[in-house]
Order: structure tokens, then C-alpha cells, then sequence
């Protein structure tokens, strides 16, 4: 199916120079050390905690909405240190995801619901289907499709997954229009 | 989108009749077929541990039995165990400790909470290892009847390369020529003349069989008179990860190694060529040779369907997409499962056959200077295949008519630069407006009209076909006497799911 066009109020969003899309309502945490590369679409009521330590997506990275991005912690004998949360190109964040990882691939897709452990790493060309609740400090393999709580490999993916979410992430940026005013 | 997360509703025949979405079907370029995954061979590239994402040898991985040597997953949940650390000032001797803490480390699960100190495994000094490694119970007895069967394997392999031999020498060797066989040499010498069967000969050691008793154990009586505690006995799947202990207690559940993944070459069953070569190194996901159809197929998309009434005519909107670097042309013809069935009948006796009325097709088709040329076909004919797949019927009910537009339309080739191209890019090219809707770049939209038949009900799937005919522009380099790259009219079947029906008022 072809994406249908989807509509935002041009008043709600604020677009840079470099083609990113945020909209006014999020909680955007210490945004001196969240980086979004370009032609990234930030949704309502997300969450990037970028107070805690470095939140850097690549391009065409969607975040949806209610989505939570936060970078891991990990315990120390002295205390809890926070690590960067780096998110690689074209990934997609579904409705009311919790991230936590500390590395997300290239060309990720994330269900809605999911809950992705701290500090899990995410490799390029992975799924988290709807619902998926991953353990802390799991590894998703590149090609696997991951669900269940605990999330396991369920199955694998096409070979030329990367150019299925190349096309998907950009026929998004492209759908995600401003309501014309009649 | 459609291929991420939702179900397939555009479908591709492939050659062998199978129907599947365009991104699980592969293009052998030199067969100019579709494949699937059932009409290639698989073969293992290489063994890696997804966890730690180290390539490991086929050798070392046949000795670890495919299992990673420094990762664990966890008995209980299957999920991966993580290495903690613990502190260990509680030592006897507190001057050491104070002077360089001791840092012990062990396992645990982030998901259950399981550890290694649960079952009694003592915390280990170095981070990823010394874990220590069951002795299977029964390791010598598998051990002895695995020797027994490889020594017979190698037995027979002997006693047939003794054959092979023997028919050799019965007119290569000398003694045939000077009269004097090998037997009657024997028989001088005073040996007997024939030699013992090799396989009577070197019997292998068969190890001691097992011995059924006639007294056996009583049932122990407490099976009946103890509770159960449920939470101390292990469930099937935690018995089964561990297949050679079978704990059936939750004290005895250990560490099991984790399984390794395997990266696969793809290889066309017909011709041999790879269709899909993976890069060696386990977290790239590029590839050596990509033979995806969905880099050379046109792919075919649902944009809008009008609401599906039984035997009204609607609108159905595609969107055609060429992902090649070569335009095409593309014609929709009439879905004919009932020809191509007499076609492939008359094709399915002998491959050879097969290959020659393909390549007599091609040549009919559009190229007259094939015939002059040796064809990438013609040499391949030589090499025999390994695997002939006999095409099936392709099981589709199809209740839904489509009128066939009269004209064809042009997609022009993949352009990367298109995107930041904001100039209205037409390429000057003239559409029958009836079909084609709207294109940009590579790209048409072009609307057809569908009729689902008469006889529907209500809320019944409807499906319908047809066959896309596009120009394939073949560009195999490395074939002699050829400049041009040939281009090939190559037919794929397609099947659309619209939806459901509703009131047919």
C-alpha cells in the first residue's frame, strides 16, 4: 500500500533549515546535546531526554508520538554513569515506544508499545514488531525480526530490507504535510 | 511499508509458481527468471555469534557444535546473560583487598533475574571466562558410537575407491599386458588369491551394547506423598534448550551457550549463478552480489481503490515504480493461468528443451542480431543443471476481473539526484491520460478498472491479476561480442488483494 498523505498543523511544527520537523509539543530535554542530522520528524508529546547524556539520530529518523528516547545508564560501584544514545539513518519509532538503547542501527524499525531495554544495541536492518518488551543489554542481529516479551528472533528479514525502510522513511518526509488552509 | 509490518496484498508469481511479495523474490540475470527462496540453493557463507558479532570459523564452529565460546543465554528465559561484577571486600585477608580490590565477576539475567550464583557456579576472576563446562554423563558412550560410524563411513569409502580401482586396472595395468594377473602373481608367491573383504578385514570396534535389566529400581514412594513445589520444577522448553542434561529441577538449570547465526549465499538452482553473496563481515549488511528482484522488477503498488461492489465496475489507482537504471516499457496483459499451464507442459520434459524454446522466444521476440551472437543462454546450455524445478499451479482464486488498458506507458530509469530535482520533470514523455494518472521521476500512477464478479458475498477477500510485460535491459558484462546490453520483454504475473467486498446495491 502507498502511504496516504498525513497531515500536521503548520502553527504545531517548527521545520530548520536542515529539513527537520519538531513539533512544539514534546519534551525536549537539554537540547544542546540532542542532534538530529536532517529531515527528521520529531511528533507530539515525544520525549528526548537529551539532559541525561548525548542523543544524536541520523537522517530521516521518525520519531512518533508519545515516543520516549533516553539514553542508557549503567551502575557503577560509585554511582550511574549515563552513555550517549546514538541512532544510526532512516529509523522508525512507533507510538509510544521507550528507548533505551545505546546503539540503534541503520535502517531500524520499531513497533508501537515496545520497550527497548537499556543499554540494547540494535544493529542495521532489524524489527521490533508491535508490543516487543527487549531485556537490557540484549544484541539484535542485523536480518531478525524480534517480538514477544521477552523479545526473541522470531523470524528474518528480506535481504534488501535497507531499501525498504530507505523508501519508507523518505515517502514518510514526503507524506508529512502541513493541512493546506482552503 | 507494506513489506515491513503489514501483510502482503501485492504478490508476484514466481517461475516456479509460487506467490510472494517482491522483496522475498530474487532475478537471476542470466536466466532472466524470478526465484525464490525455494528455487535457490542455500549455503552457509559464515557462522557468527550474534551477540558478539564475531565471525567464527566453519571448522571451529563444527567443534564448538555451533555454539559461541564466550556468550551464554540464559536457561531459564533465553534471553542473553550479561557478565556482572561483584565486589569481594569480604575477603579473610583485608590488606590485600584494601591494596587491589579483587574484582570477581558473574552472570545474570537483565529479564528473570537469574544468576550464576543461584545454581551454585563460583564467580569466576577474568571477564569472559573459565566458565565452567558440564560433563555430559553419557559423553564417552556417544563418544565411542560416533567413532564406530565414522570408522564404517570411512570403511565403505575405502572398499569403493578399491572398486573404482579394480575397474581401472583391468586395462591399464602392466600385468594385463605381460599375461600375468594379480591373482595368479598371488597364488606364486603363495598368498591366497583373493583378498578378505576389506570390510570384514578392519571391522570397526562396535562399542558394548546396552543390556536390558530384569530388576529394575522401585518407584521411589515420595513421587506421590511430597508436594510439588511448581516453582522448583523446570518447564519443558527449559528441558529442552538443555537436551543432553534435562534438568528437571531449577537447581541444576546452567548457562547454555549461545546459538551462532550463519549468513547464506544464494545460488540459482538452474544455472548456478549466485544471486545473493553476503559481505564477510557479520554486522554489514551490504552485500557482493545482489540479485534482488526488487532492483529490477517494477514494483507495483496500490495507491486508492474505489469501494468494491460485486459486478460494478471501479477504479482501482497503481503505482508503478522502475527501480532499474534503464527505462522500460511497461504493457499489462490479461492474466492467462490456463495457457501458461499447456506452455509449461509442453516445456517441462527436459530442461534442454526448455532452454532452447525460451531462447527461440527471445529471439523471436525483438532481436534479430542474436542470432549472429552466441547468446549468454547458448553457453549456459552446455553446463548442466543441478536442480529442475517443475512449476506448479499457481494457486490464486481470482474473482476479479481487470480491463485491460490498450496502450503501454514508458517508466523512466532511477534517478538518485530526482529528490533535490524540484523542476517538474516530464521527460517529455507522451501519456495516454486514460492510464496514466500522474508520474514523477520513475514513477506512474496509473489507473485501471476492476470488476469483481457477480457472484461474490458480502465481505468476501477480493483478489485480482494480471500479467505486467516490462522491458528487462540485460547488462551481464564479460560476454564476448557484446556492446549493447540485449533487452528482453519479461512477463510477471501479479496478484492484488483490494480488500474486502461491500454492498452491492
Amino acid at each position: 500500500m502507498e502511504l496516504r498523505d498525513i497531515n500536521y498543523n503548520k502553527s504545531d511544527y517548527v521545520e530548520t533549515a536542515s529539513g527537520n520537523k519538531v513539533c512544539r509539543q514534546t519534551v525536549l530535554c537539554g537540547s544542546q546535546n540532542i542532534i538530529l542530522q536532517g529531515k527528521v520528524i520529531v511528533q507530539s508529546e515525544a520525549i528526548i531526554r537529551g539532559d541525561l547524556a548525548n542523543v544524536k539520530t541520523g537522517r530521516y529518523c521518525i520519531i512518533s508520538k508519545e515516543a520516549v528516547l533516553r539514553p542508557p545508564y549503567k551502575k557503577f560501584s560509585k554511582g550511574v554513569a549515563f552513555f550517549p544514545l546514538t541512532m544510526g539513518d532512516h529509523v522508525y519509532v512507533g507510538e509510544k515506544s521507550l528507548v533505551n538503547a545505546a546503539i540503534v542501527g541503520n535502517y531500524v524499525y520499531i513497533g508501537k508499545n515496545c520497550v527497548i531495554g537499556r543499554r540494547c544495541t540494535l544493529r542495521d536492518c532489524c524489527v521490533i514488531e508491535d508490543n516487543t518488551i527487549l531485556a537490557p543489554e540484549t544484541v539484535v542481529p542485523p536480518f531478525t525480526r524480534y517480538s514477544g516479551s521477552p523479545g526473541s528472533c522470531i523470524g528474518d528479514l528480506p535481504e534488501c530490507q535497507a531499501d525498504l525502510m530507505v523508501d519508507f522513511t523518505r515517502s514518510y518526509y514526503q507524506h508529512f504535510q502541513p493541512t493546506k488552509l482552503i | 511499508m507494506s513489506y515491513i509490518i503489514t501483510p502482503d496484498i501485492v504478490r508476484y508469481a514466481c517461475t516456479c509458481g509460487l506467490l510472494k511479495p517482491i522483496s522475498n523474490l530474487y532475478f537471476c540475470r542470466y536466466c532472466t527468471q524470478l526465484r525464490c527462496s525455494f528455487c535457490v540453493c542455500h549455503e552457509v557463507d559464515t557462522n557468527f555469534c550474534g551477540k558478539c558479532s564475531e565471525n567464527i570459523p566453519s571448522s571451529e564452529a563444527r567443534v564448538k557444535k555451533n555454539r559461541c565460546g564466550n556468550c551464554y543465554i540464559c536457561p531459564c528465559c533465553e534471553q542473553e546473560l550479561s557478565t556482572r561484577i561483584a565486589s569481594t571486600k569480604t575477603l579473610s585477608d583485608t590488606e590485600d583487598t584494601k591494596t587491589t580490590p579483587k574484582k570477581m565477576y558473574y552472570l545474570s539475567c537483565q529479564f528473570c533475574r537469574w544468576s550464576s550464583r543461584d545454581v551454585g557456579i563460583p564467580d569466576q576472576s577474568t571477564v569472559t571466562g573459565g566458565w565452567p563446562e558440564r560433563e555430559n554423563v553419557h559423553a564417552n558412550q556417544l563418544q565411542e558410537l560416533v567413532d564406530m560410524y565414522k570408522a564404517i563411513v570411512l570403511a565403505q569409502k575405502q572398499q569403493q575407491e578399491k572398486d573404482k580401482k579394480k575397474q581401472r586396472g583391468k586395462y591399464l595395468s602392466y600385468t594385463d599386458r605381460t599375461g600375468v594377473t594379480a591373482a595368479a602373481l598371488r597364488k606364486r608367491i603363495g598368498l591366497p588369491a583373493e583378498l578378505t573383504h576389506p570390510l570384514l578385514r578392519s571391522k570397526p570396534k562396535e562399542p558394548e551394547p546396552a543390556v536390558a535389566k530384569t530388576e529394575v529400581e522401585k518407584l521411589p514412594i515420595e513421587l506421590f506423598t511430597e508436594p510439588i513445589n511448581l516453582m522448583d520444577i523446570t518447564t519443558v522448553d527449559q528441558r529442552l534448550l538443555q537436551p543432553e542434561a534435562q534438568p528437571t529441577t531449577v537447581d541444576k538449570l546452567f548457562p547454555v551457550h549461545k546459538q551462532l547465526s550463519i549468513k547464506r549465499t544464494l545460488r540459482c538452482k538452474s544455472c548456478e549463478h549466485n544471486v545473493s553473496k553476503p559481505e564477510y563481515n557479520p554486522s554489514s549488511v551490504k552485500f557482493k552480489i545482489q540479485l534482488f528482484a526488487y532492483y529490477h522488477i517494477p514494483e507495483v503498488r496500490i495507491v486508492t481503490v474505489e469501494p468494491l461492489r460485486a459486478g460494478q465496475s471501479c477504479e482501482l489507482i497503481l503505482k508503478f515504480t522502475n527501480p532499474s537504471q534503464h527505462q522500460t516499457t511497461i504493457t499489462i496483459l490479461e492474466l492467462n493461468l490456463e495457457q501458461q499451464e499447456v506452455e509449461e507442459a509442453e516445456v517441462a520434459p527436459s530442461f534442454d528443451n526448455m532452454e532452447n524454446l525460451s531462447l527461440q522466444e527471445k529471439q523471436q521476440m525483438s532481436l534479430p542480431s542474436m542470432l549472429s551472437q552466441p547468446s549468454s543462454l547458448m553457453s549456459m546450455s552446455t553446463r548442466s543443471p543441478t536442480i529442475t524445478v517443475k512449476p506448479r499451479k499457481i494457486s490464486e482464486n481470482v474473482n476479479c476481473d481487470v480491463d485491460v488498458p490498450s496502450s503501454t506507458f514508458i517508466l523512466p530509469p532511477r534517478d538518485d539526484a530526482a529528490e533535490y530535482d524540484d523542476s517538474g520533470d516530464t521527460h517529455n514523455i507522451q501519456d495516454d491520460t486514460k492510464l496514466v494518472k500522474w508520474r514523477k521521476s520513475n514513477k506512474a500512477y496509473v489507473k485501471l478498472n476492476v470488476t469483481p464478479k457477480e457472484d461474490l458475498g458480502l465481505n468476501s477477500d477480493v483478489v485480482c491479476g494480471f500479467t505486467m510485460q516490462h522491458v528487462y535491459t540485460n547488462t551481464i558484462t564479460g560476454q564476448m561480442d557484446k556492446k549493447e546490453p540485449q533487452k528482453y520483454d519479461h512477463k510477471v504475473k501479479v496478484f492484488l488483494h483490494l480488500g474486502k467486498l461491500v454492498g452491492s446495491e
